[in-house]
């Protein structure tokens, strides 16, 4: 099976340059050669999961100081806002150098996030600091001067989640970071199974250029719902079949023969996948996880699919996966929506890892977060605004836990927590508590590709900024 | 022309005769439409011959034929239809939104440009005056091509906000899809939500110190996309190559750079009335969005209002300007396409609109997307260049798009050419089949209520012509409309448009080098939507349905039983087959093309169908309504237009 999907993108690209085709939103054709030339013989199997905050998480009431100069200039900016440091699930990270906040104070977890704490403190999961989107490197002084190259529409919702998902979009997020690693892998993987998988909607993330991502409800695949039979024999089903199988004189018809075909059939294994014999129970590790946690469920019952045997679900080496949660644009009202939101979040997580954990795969899948923004430092009366940096975290059996990473302007691949001190005293802060990043999304999506085991150059194509970066990638998995 | 029309029905008779001679049971398995050879010897322009080839131009020209359609194109003939249409009277969004928001008093949400959309494109009676009637088929039809072209999208979050932006725009479109191209481009560069979306607006002149360059992305688009495209073109619209065998570049970054130059110094057309003297702070009208409705002007001369802040207009002259700016070079090209330094920005954007324009690249690059969106995915070079040859003809013709789509709907190639190629037609757009289905099957607004929201009273009740039940679909979990089909007018994901001309779908269209734009939509996980959401139309979604009394925008419902008396005239069964109903759907949804596999596959269904099965229904026939429905709408030989 492997040949015949080299061989679609060696076809793809012959019939491109030899015709009068050679659009391209994205500079296209360097990946899709890359895809032809690059034979990627994976030994073995990784998946990627985003969990997307749509919203824009606060990740500043997420991870909270507990102490030193921080826990002080937390709670003057953010007099309505500030957690009370009991409750808290302290972070047992190194106080000081590598995997350190890298500002002497210590934090804890947000009082909804027991879980997720626990996996932190034994290793499974990691903080990147202050991360968010940026053409290159950009101090306080370049951004309020106007001198700064920066993203379009900072602040705006669809244009920053489009950022991150996208890396950069230039203003057309025709295909985002996951499809085009998908595009790259696609050749190692059969070419009947999605290897990119979006259930939680369609969005920028999981569109490539030749890789369409396949788009699953969280509990499992997109049916046809075909029509209630009153002669009980499935007739009807049967015509409808009988129109689709191969046949048609004209080319655009079998094609679309063939994709219809397809579509049932794809639906139809993952059903099948999903309900598969041996398939583990997972649910007890989602109890209260929410929509997020349903997604991964799917996508633990996925894995596990993968990696034994599953007619018609083998041989798989690579899959990307997109997993979404909403709520998060908390202007309002924030303590109680998000600490609400941020109980499911941390079951999620952990249950994602316990589950792989219980069946041995949980080096296997690395699971990062990421939004639209952070929100401001400073409060309005019981809410927080639209920022820019945030803080994600990242979880699984390959990441090197219990520590902070980031970069830093200096480029010395150390993290930075921002500092939280008020807007005029605060380098990091670009104006109304907007904090500029330290670490850009490129470096960030560069460290998980390089997991993923995707050649230096490749992974310059898929993100074409992140030359403008010294530190290429941040060591957390 | 009685002679030669004689002659024609003959030789049809005779060819018929011949095939069924020659194989009966060979027919009986084809999946290749009968041959109707009507091979011109009239002309292309004479007919329609019969009521499939009338059906078949309007699939074309229209936003899918109706019964009432076809009658009349055969009553009048191809080019009285197309003067009947170049003379209708134009529909317009905004008159619509006008009426939402002026005589209704609601709050104009996107939701209302969707319903102005569609009744443009189902056309029929305005709403505000049931008297008046939406007749505008063609010029709708090719505003729709148009703006797949010179694409603005209300996933911009600023064009979001304000639906009159893209109703505006829309409208450039629709009252210019008869004109001159070189006039829309000038229109389209100039409105707000163009310059919005592509960052013309507020667009100025180099400012090392404020490390400020002039944006190149309207200058890039507007070249690769709307006009010249990437490569040398040869006049029926394939690739010039070089001595190598390499396609030669249209144009360098260099070029493109100088156009960035020159699109500077236009923003709001009240950025003083706004009480704003800065050019840079210059923003929406957030009250009224009355900046939205008129076109851009410079702000680059020491009189007007902003006198005091720096022109924001690059015209070669100041100490950061590019001198003697290279556009476009080509034989031809006025001064070599190098803009004289010292001018204005209006004179030098009418030097560059010019410059774009007069490039040989435009008539074919234009030429061969219009007939893609149209006629077929892969035309012929020849009916490329035969179209392509009628738009330059027109280049000063304020009627030059006009010429352009009657020389695309009369070409020998659009008329007969099915009947010589099984590469051959378009994937009909999501949208498109839902326009189809709609229009054929009577479709009307039903049930809504008037109700308040935010404030403000809203219309929905007794409005058969609001057809607000798509909008209410869209964006939302419901999967019959709107998120389903993955289309809705002017959403398009990017600049990119919902598909590329150039994108082959996988396997053997891409081995035989056959690009087919619109299968870019049809994911595998949208076709099980679309599936579905055929279904929620085939089946439900009726007028006869009571009303939910909780719903405030109502639906768009169809009339299925209007197809009661083709559906049978008895009991049902074998005994009283399904033909005429089958074959009625033939000509209205197929242009007479369903295959006899076919229409032996649905009729071997159809016929089983009795007066016995009347769960459900009111009336046993429309089982088979609803079935033959569903099954057409989502057959390949459907969802090709051929």
């Amino acid at each position: 099976m492997r040949p015949d999907r080299r061989k679609f993108i060696r076809e793809t690209i012959c019939a491109a340059l030899g015709g009068a085709s050679v659009y391209s939103a994205f500079g296209g054709m360097k990946l899709l050669q890359a895809a032809a030339r690059h034979d990627y013989g994976f030994t073995n199997y990784k998946a990627l999961v985003c969990v997307f905050l749509y919203g824009g998480n606060d990740s500043f009431n997420t991870i909270v100081p507990i102490s030193g100069a921080a826990r002080t200039n937390y709670q003057l900016v953010r007099p309505n806002l500030a957690l009370p440091t009991a409750g808290l699930h302290a972070l047992n990270a190194p106080a000081s150098g590598a995997g350190s906040p890298g500002d002497g104070s210590s934090y804890g977890l947000h009082a909804s996030m027991p879980e997720l704490a626990a996996l932190f403190n034994a290793n499974h999961a990691a903080i990147v600091a202050n991360v968010g989107s940026l053409v290159r490197p950009t101090t306080k002084t370049e951004y309020q001067g106007g001198s700064a190259v920066l993203p379009p529409q900072l602040f705006s919702h669809s244009d920053q989640a489009a950022y991150w998902q996208s890396s950069p979009p230039s203003n057309a997020p025709v295909t985002g970071w996951g499809g085009r690693i998908a595009d790259l892998v696609a050749s190692a993987n059969p070419p009947d199974i999605p290897i990119l998988t979006s259930l939680g909607g369609q969005d920028a993330f999981v569109r490539g250029e030749s890789v369409a991502g396949y788009v699953m409800n969280s509990y499992g695949p997109n049916v046809i719902d075909f029509p209630y039979e009153l002669s009980g024999d499935d007739a009807l089903r049967s015509a409808f079949d009988a129109l689709h199988a191969q046949g048609q004189a004209n080319a655009l018809e079998r094609t679309f023969g063939n994709a219809m075909r397809h579509s049932v059939a794809t639906a139809t294994l993952l059903q099948a996948t999903l309900g598969a014999a041996g398939m583990p129970n997972f649910d007890g590790y989602f109890a209260g996880a929410g929509e997020i946690g349903e997604q991964l469920e799917t996508v633990v019952k996925l894995i596990w699919a993968a990696n034994n045997n599953v007619p018609g679900y083998s041989g798989l080496s690579r899959q990307v996966f997109f997993v979404t949660g909403g709520g998060y644009d908390t202007h309002s009202d924030q303590l109680a929506t998000q600490g609400g939101l941020l109980v499911e979040l941390s079951k999620a997580l952990s249950g994602f890892h316990a589950a792989l954990t219980s069946v041995s795969l949980a080096d296997r899948a690395t699971a990062f977060t990421a939004s639209d923004f952070g929100r401001s430092l400073s409060n309005n009366e019981d809410g927080s605004d639209h920022g820019w940096a945030s803080h994600q975290f990242v979880v699984g059996g390959a990441v090197a836990g219990k520590k902070f990473y980031g970069d830093n302007l200096a480029g010395t691949g150390s993290a930075q927590m921002p500092s939280l001190a008020p807007s005029d005293q605060n380098p990091n802060d670009g104006g109304y508590g907007q904090m500029i990043p330290t670490t850009s999304v490129e470096q960030y999506s560069a460290t998980l590709a390089k997991w993923f085991e995707l050649s230096d150059s490749d992974i310059d194509l898929i993100l074409p900024n992140l030359g403008n970066f010294n530190t290429r990638y941040l060591g957390f998995v | 022309m009685t002679v030669s029309r004689n002659v024609r029905r003959l030789l049809c008779l005779a060819v018929m005769l011949v095939c069924a001679a020659s194989g009966a049971s060979a027919l009986a398995q084809s999946h290749r439409p009968d041959a109707m050879l009507h091979d011109g010897f009239d002309g292309a322009a004479a007919g329609p011959a019969n009521d499939a080839d009338a059906s078949r131009f309007l699939a074309q020209a229209t936003f899918g034929p109706t019964d009432a359609d076809i009658a009349h194109l055969r009553a009048v003939g191809y080019q009285a239809w197309l003067n009947e249409q170049f003379a209708a009277p134009q529909s317009l969004e905004m008159t619509y939104l006008d009426w939402v928001g002026d005589t209704l008093h609601e709050q104009v949400g996107h939701q209302n440009r969707r319903e102005a959309w569609f009744l443009g494109a189902l056309g029929g009676p305005d709403p505000a005056n049931n008297a008046l009637i939406h007749s505008d088929q063609l010029r709708q039809r090719i505003a729709f091509a148009l703006s797949e072209i010179l694409v603005v999208s209300d996933q911009n979050a600023q064009l979001a906000e304000f639906p009159t932006s893209i109703a505006y725009y829309y409208d450039i479109l629709v009252a210019n899809a008869f004109g001159n191209y070189r006039t829309l481009l000038e229109k389209v560069t100039l409105s707000p939500a163009m310059g919005t979306y592509l960052n013309m607006r507020g667009n100025q002149r180099a400012d090392p110190s404020r490390n400020i360059h002039p944006d190149e992305n309207y200058a890039r688009e507007i070249n690769q996309l709307f006009s010249v495209g990437l490569v040398m073109l040869k006049a029926d619209g394939t690739p010039q190559l070089d001595g190598g065998g390499h396609p030669i570049p249209t144009y360098s970054q260099a070029t493109i750079s100088a156009f960035a130059h020159v699109f500077t110094g236009w923003n709001w057309y009240d950025c003083d009335d706004n009480g704003f003297d800065n050019f840079t702070d210059c923003g929406p009208d957030y009250t009224t969005g009355e900046n939205w409705l008129h076109p851009m002007v410079p702000y680059d001369q020491p009189n007007q209002p902003n006198n005091g802040d720096p022109s924001y207009h690059d015209n070669g002259t100041g100490p950061n300007d590019l001198h003697s700016k290279q556009l476009l070079a080509y034989p031809g090209a006025q001064a070599g396409g190098v803009l004289a330094d010292g001018g204005s920005a209006a004179s030098d954007l009418q030097f560059a609109l010019d410059n774009i324009y007069g490039h040989p690249n435009v008539g074919p690059f234009i030429a061969k997307q219009l007939i893609q969106r149209l006629v077929t995915s892969n035309p012929s070079p020849a009916y490329v260049k035969r179209v392509a040859d009628v738009f330059n003809a027109n280049r000063a013709s304020p009627n030059q798009l006009r010429a352009v789509a009657q020389a695309i709907l009369l070409d020998p190639e659009a008329r007969y050419g099915q009947a010589y190629s099984d590469k051959y037609g378009k994937l009909r757009e999501p949208l498109l089949a839902l326009t189809h289905f709609w229009r054929a099957m009577d479709a009307r607004h039903t049930c809504g209520r008037d109700f308040t929201q935010g404030g403000l009273q809203n219309h929905y009740a007794n409005q058969p012509y609001r057809y607000a039940g798509y909008v209410t679909g869209w964006g939302t979990d419901d999967d019959q409309y709107g998120s389903g089909i993955a289309q809705a007018p002017m959403n398009a994901f990017s600049v990119f448009n919902f598909f590329k001309p150039s994108y082959l779908p996988p396997g053997e269209m891409t081995t035989n080098g056959l690009v087919g734009p619109e299968f870019q939509l049809q994911t595998e996980s949208v076709i099980a939507n679309t599936v579905n959401s055929v279904e929620g139309r085939a089946f439900y979604f009726d007028v006869a349905q009571v009303c939910d009394a909780g719903d405030d925008f109502g639906e768009v419902k169809v009339n299925h039983a209007k197809d009661l008396a083709l559906a049978g005239s008895g009991n049902g069964g074998a005994a009283d087959p399904a033909d005429r109903l089958v074959d009625a759907y033939s000509k209205r949804f197929m242009s007479g093309q369903m295959s006899p596999f076919m229409r032996q596959t649905l009729l071997a269904y159809l016929n089983r169908i009795d007066s016995s099965w009347t769960e459900g229904v009111t009336d046993w026939r429309l089982w088979r309504i609803h079935t033959a429905l569903y099954l057409v709408f989502n057959s390949p030989e459907y969802m090709v237009q051929k």
